[in-house]
This record gives C-alpha cells, sequence and structure tokens, in this order.
C-alpha cells in the first residue's frame, strides 16, 4: 500500500504541470519498429534501418516506455537487450530511437551512494539529479593522453605495497578460488584511501552479488568512515542479464568524471567472471555462435575495451588516474581457463590468492610465485622501496623449501637460516581484515624481519612482538614515523631508532 | 538454396512493381518462393517491407488513427503533410477510428510515425513519474 502522507498534493501539481509542459511534440514523422518477438530479456525488432549499434530503443509498453539496446544489427532484424521487465513488452508494440547511446548520471553528487547501473539510487536515498552524463560505452584514452603509471596507489596489506606494489593508473588482477579473501583484499584497499587520506575515490561495481552483501559492505564502509568517497554500483542475481553487463561499464563511466578531473579513483570489479557468464548468456540468446565454453568470440574484447580504459593521464590532461582491481574467480585453482588467461593478459599484473594458504591460516592467502606486478616497482615510494628487495625472492624460494623444513636435522645451516626467516617473514605479512597498515608500519615491520632485529623471535610470537615494536615507535620517534610516513627514502636516524626499538622490543619475546 | 532476406525479396518486388512487370505473375512468384522455402509465416513481414521500398520510391501507403472520425479537409491536409514530409509523389491514406487513442492523431506510414495521441502523451508521462 502506498503511504498517502508522504505524498504532497502541491509538489504533485508542480511536478505534474512541469512534466506536461516538458511533453514535447516534434510534429516530425519519427522511425519506427515493431517488436515482432521477446523472450528472455531480449526484444526483435523489425525496421529502425538506420539504429546504430548500443543504440537506446524505447518500446512503448501499455504501463510505459521499456528502454532496450541494440546489440545485434541485421539485415531484416534487430535483437535488443531490455533494460527492464520482459513481461510488460508484447509482440507488436511500437520501439522508438531515443537518439543516443547508453549513458548514465556522473559526478561527485553520487558519492556515499549506491545505485543500479543506469544511476537510480537504490540505497533508500533520494533520486540522484547529476550536472553531467557520461557515456557508458567510451573510447579508451590513446597513447599521448597517458603518462607511465608512477604514483603509488597503497593498499595498506603490506604483502602487496612491498612485494607487489600497485600504481595509479595500473591494471592489477586478484585472482584465487571462491572463499580466498579476493573482495577482502579489494574493501581493505578501499578503507585505507579513507584512513591514509590519500583523496582516491572507490568505485565498488559488485556483479550478481547478493543484496545481503552489498548491505554488509556498505555498514562497513560506513563504519570506516569510507563511504563518503565511496560509489557502489550493485547488482544482484535477479537482476536482468542486461544491468549485470552494463554494471562495469556504466561504473567506469562513473570513475572517468574523477579521472578526467584531475582526481584519482580505483575502480574494484567484484568479480569479472559473472560479468563474462552474464555477456554469455546474453550472446547466445542474441543467437550468437558459442565458441570455447560457449562464451562468444568477442569475450576478449569485452575486458579489454573496459579495462584499457584505466589509466594514468597527462600532464595536459589533468594527470588524473582510473587504477582497476578486477576481480576473477578461479575453478579449483586453475588459473589456465579461458576468462582468467585472458584477463591476465590484458591486466599490468596479478595478485594470486591460494587456497591452501588461507586453509593454512597465511591471510591474506597471497602466492609470492605466481603473484606479480609489471608496473608497480616504478610507483613505489622510496620508504617501501628500501625495504622490499628481494623479499619477494625470499619468500617463494622459503614456500618451495618449507616442504623440507620437517628434515630441520638434516639442512645445512644456509638452507636453515632461509627457513626460519622466512616462517618470520609469512607470520609478519599476516594481516587482519579491515586493518590496513599505514607505510611506516610496514618500513618498520619489514625492517625488524629482514634486518635480523627480530632473529631470536619465535615465529609464534611474532605478530605479538611487532605489535609492541609499533606501539613502542608511535610512542617514542613519533615525529621520525611520520616523515617516514610521507614515503621518502628513510634516514640513518630514522633507520638507526627502528633498529634500537626494534632490538629491543625483541629481547621480550625471545625463547 | 540461400536464404534471401526479406530486404532482398521485397527490393526485387518493389524493382518488378515500378518496372511495370505483370503483378499476377510477380504475385505467384513470390508465393512459390515463400512456400517453397517454408517462409510463408513472413508474408506480412514483407509485404511491409515492400510498402517501405515503395514508399522510398514515391508511392506511400499509410493509416490515419483517430478517436473520431476525420474531415475530408483534415485528411486531405494530412496528405499534404506526409507529402512534404517523404517527399512522395502519390500518398494513399486508410482511415480507423480507434477510441482507446482519446485524442489526436497518429500518422503511421512504411518505418515511420506521428504520434500525436492523448494515449501516447500519457504513456510518456507514466514513464517520467515512474523514472522519477
Amino acid at each position: 500500500m502506498t503511504d498517502t502522507s508522504n505524498i504532497s498534493i502541491t509538489e504533485l501539481s508542480k511536478q505534474l504541470r512541469n512534466a506536461i509542459t516538458n511533453l514535447e511534440t516534434t510534429g516530425d514523422l519519427d522511425e519506427v519498429g515493431v517488436v515482432l518477438r521477446v523472450g528472455d530479456g531480449v526484444a526483435w525488432v523489425r525496421g529502425l534501418r538506420n539504429a546504430g549499434y548500443n543504440e537506446v530503443l524505447q518500446i512503448e509498453t501499455d504501463e510505459g516506455v521499456v528502454e532496450a539496446f541494440a546489440l545485434n544489427l541485421m539485415e531484416d532484424e534487430i535483437g535488443a537487450v531490455l533494460l527492464g521487465e520482459d513481461s510488460k513488452v508484447k509482440a507488436g508494440q511500437t520501439v522508438r530511437l531515443k537518439g543516443s547511446v547508453l549513458s548514465v548520471p556522473i559526478g561527485p553528487e553520487l558519492l556515499g551512494r549506491v545505485v543500479d547501473p543506469l544511476g537510480r539510487a537504490i540505497d533508500g536515498g533520494p533520486a540522484i539529479k547529476t550536472k553531467q552524463q557520461g557515456l557508458v560505452e567510451r573510447e579508451a584514452i590513446g597513447v599521448m593522453g597517458r603518462k607511465s603509471v608512477h604514483e603509488p596507489l597503497m593498499t595498506g596489506i603490506s604483502a602487496i605495497d612491498v612485494m607487489f606494489p600497485i600504481g595509479r593508473g595500473q591494471r592489477e588482477l586478484i585472482i584465487g578460488d571462491r572463499q580466498t579473501g579476493k573482495t577482502a583484499l579489494a574493501i581493505d584497499t578501499m578503507i585505507n584511501q579513507g584512513k591514509q587520506n590519500t583523496g582516491v575515490v572507490n568505485v565498488y561495481v559488485a556483479i550478481g552479488q547478493k543484496r545481503s552483501k552489498i548491505a554488509r559492505l556498505v555498514e562497513r564502509l560506513k563504519q570506516e568512515g569510507v563511504m563518503d568517497q565511496t560509489i557502489i554500483v550493485a547488482t544482484s542475481p535477479a537482476d536482468p542479464a542486461s544491468l549485470l553487463y552494463l554494471a562495469p561499464y556504466a561504473a567506469t563511466a562513473m570513475g572517468e568524471y574523477f579521472r578526467d578531473n584531475s582526481q584519482h579513483a580505483l575502480m574494484i570489479y567484484d568479480d569479472l567472471t559473472k560479468h563474462a557468464v552474464a555477456y554469455r548468456q546474453m550472446s547466445l540468446l542474441l543467437r550468437r555462435p558459442p565458441g570455447r565454453e560457449a562464451y562468444p568470440g568477442d569475450v576478449f574484447y569485452l575486458h579489454s575495451r573496459l579495462l584499457e580504459r584505466s589509466a594514468k593521464l597527462s600532464d595536459d590532461l589533468g594527470a588524473g588516474s582510473l587504477t582497476a582491481l578486477p576481480i576473477i574467480e578461479t575453478q579449483a585453482g586453475d588459473i589456465s581457463a579461458y576468462i582468467p588467461t585472458n584477463v591476465i593478459s590484458i591486466t599490468d599484473g596479478q595478485i594470486f590468492l591460494e587456497t591452501d594458504l588461507f586453509y593454512q591460516g597465511i591471510r591474506p592467502a597471497i602466492s609470492a610465485g605466481l603473484s606479480v606486478s609489471r608496473v608497480g616497482g616504478a610507483a613505489q615510494s622510496g620508504a617501501i622501496k628500501s625495504v622490499s628487495g628481494g623479499l619477494k625472492l625470499g619468500l617463494s624460494q622459503f614456500r618451495e623449501l618449507a616442504s623440507f623444513a620437517q628434515f630441520g636435522s638434516d639442512l645445512d645451516e644456509a638452507t636453515k637460516s632461509q627457513i626460519e626467516r622466512g616462517q618470520r617473514l609469512t607470520e609478519l605479512l599476516k594481516q587482519h581484515q579491515y586493518n590496513p597498515m599505514s607505510v611506516w608500519q610496514q618500513v618498520a615491520s619489514i625492517l625488524s624481519v629482514t634486518k635480523g632485529y627480530f632473529d631470536k623471535v619465535p615465529a609464534a610470537k611474532i605478530k605479538a612482538a611487532q605489535a609492541a615494536m609499533l606501539t613502542r615507535l608511535w610512542a617514542d620517534h613519533k615525529k621520525d614515523m611520520t616523515e617516514l610516513d610521507k614515503g621518502g627514502k628513510p634516514t640513518e636516524e630514522i633507520l638507526k631508532s627502528i633498529e634500537v626499538t626494534a632490538t629491543a622490543t625483541a629481547k621480550g619475546f625471545e625463547g | 538454396m540461400a536464404k534471401l532476406s526479406r530486404r532482398a525479396i521485397a527490393k526485387y518486388a518493389t524493382e518488378q512493381i515500378s518496372s511495370g512487370a505483370d503483378i499476377k505473375k510477380l504475385v505467384l512468384q513470390l508465393a512459390a518462393y515463400l512456400v517453397d522455402t517454408r517462409r510463408t509465416g513472413e508474408l506480412s513481414l514483407v509485404i511491409r517491407d515492400i510498402q517501405f521500398y515503395l514508399s522510398e520510391a514515391g508511392s506511400v501507403s499509410g493509416v490515419v488513427t483517430t478517436a473520431t472520425a476525420l474531415t475530408a479537409e483534415t485528411k486531405k491536409a494530412i496528405e499534404k503533410y506526409i507529402k512534404q514530409q517523404t517527399g512522395a509523389s502519390t500518398v494513399a491514406l486508410d482511415s480507423f477510428i480507434d477510441p482507446s487513442v482519446i485524442g489526436g492523431v497518429k500518422v503511421s506510414i512504411p518505418g515511420r510515425e506521428l504520434d500525436a495521441t492523448v494515449s501516447r502523451s500519457l504513456t510518456v508521462l507514466r514513464t517520467r513519474f515512474k523514472k522519477a
């Protein structure tokens, strides 16, 4: 039942008058088509010979206009994917061209809101009114409009920031089986943008995610104080495939607004596997020929044209950036499946999460051997770079040697010490969810193990020792740590204070 | 035999009609083709396509729908309007009375339409209010 108490007659009358005034009658003969058949979210239309690819069609139903977009332009008919309920569309209904391709509202008005892929509020808040509209499908910036990735985008997860650094404008894939902590990494990265006051705008795209999960995410982001710099574009499994397909493109259009206005934005596509599945469904219904795993032939282009829009812009274009963290879900750790290999080849690196590590309690369960960041090194801050040398190699060698750890007594001293340090490092890189670390915390923690200050601390006590050391460092050397947090290479004085504090702290945890 | 598109069939038929070919023979030919290729279900679509190509060739046939009967003057004015808009030399209009349009006029010619009816305005209004 409608709540009549909320309806203002004056307001309604005003809106009605406005709507009537705006009812345009062009007096021209419009090009029209007719719905031939409809089903499963796809309408086949006869006529409209001037329709363009991706152009919006308006189907006049008894209950109002239902929009669709043309995806199959054939000689005799058009295959259009409906953006609304197909139950309202019937054969014989009139179809008109809207005269534009799909666009969504963009701008700062969207910050803090949860919207659907068409930019309509779904958070119970007021309708979103923006000054600008952005094209859902837009060509990526060309070569001359770009600049090399050179500024860090700190995730706050030390394993990533130290070993697989991500730069602003980079595309870094998060890949792994279900329940390995992929979304958790992305959420922590968003939270870190708020905690470190980086000014980076988060755009989280939920593709076919349960509404309850979105509600929990929104709650968490509000709790952490990051929602104000976040836009969530949400689709649920109950939405038509067309909306799931559009979600990442629409969200990218929203993120591009900030990129093009000299700001920095972070896109999280959660996840592109579901996106590919939605596109496969649409393509099969549009009777496009199926290829490998029944995906259409252009499934690579589906993701490459999306991720190519993430970029670091040149100074002439304002030096803004759009960083992408697409997520891909693998089956039984198979990264050589069709969609994972496609997205791996498109992105500038991947963070591979392993189920085995996750269940061993190593969280984040990042595989040191299979993860890589191809361009992030150039974006790493001086502070982090000064401690990261050889860490990745050492850790991957340790994980290979780890299986021999049970034969401890038969190993030579060098191997034994490598294993022990690896164990300490593994413990150190474990990090609780919603607990991103700042630059100084990461630098001090890594130094304490790599420089051997914690060599006498057993692996089981490493986390406790780390926490104690960080507390003491902040209490005793706040000024130095604040300086270190700026990202510059640590001075001798700072290194000395870390050494002294770490060595002193370690004494309390020996044995 | 390769499947011809409806567009190709309609183009062929239009060319034959425009060049003054024997209509009876053309009809038989088309019917035989549709039966042979099991596409009789597309007959009405083929006819609409032929109408479309004929209108492009300057011979427009259309339908005018109103809530009440049209006067001869109004019908003439509409014919004149269609000629202006399409550049057609001949215009043949069928009139229909449909009370569900409530008011105004709807002119449909092959592939194009002018819908200035009250019922359409209401549909547009309904959609706008839903969006808001």
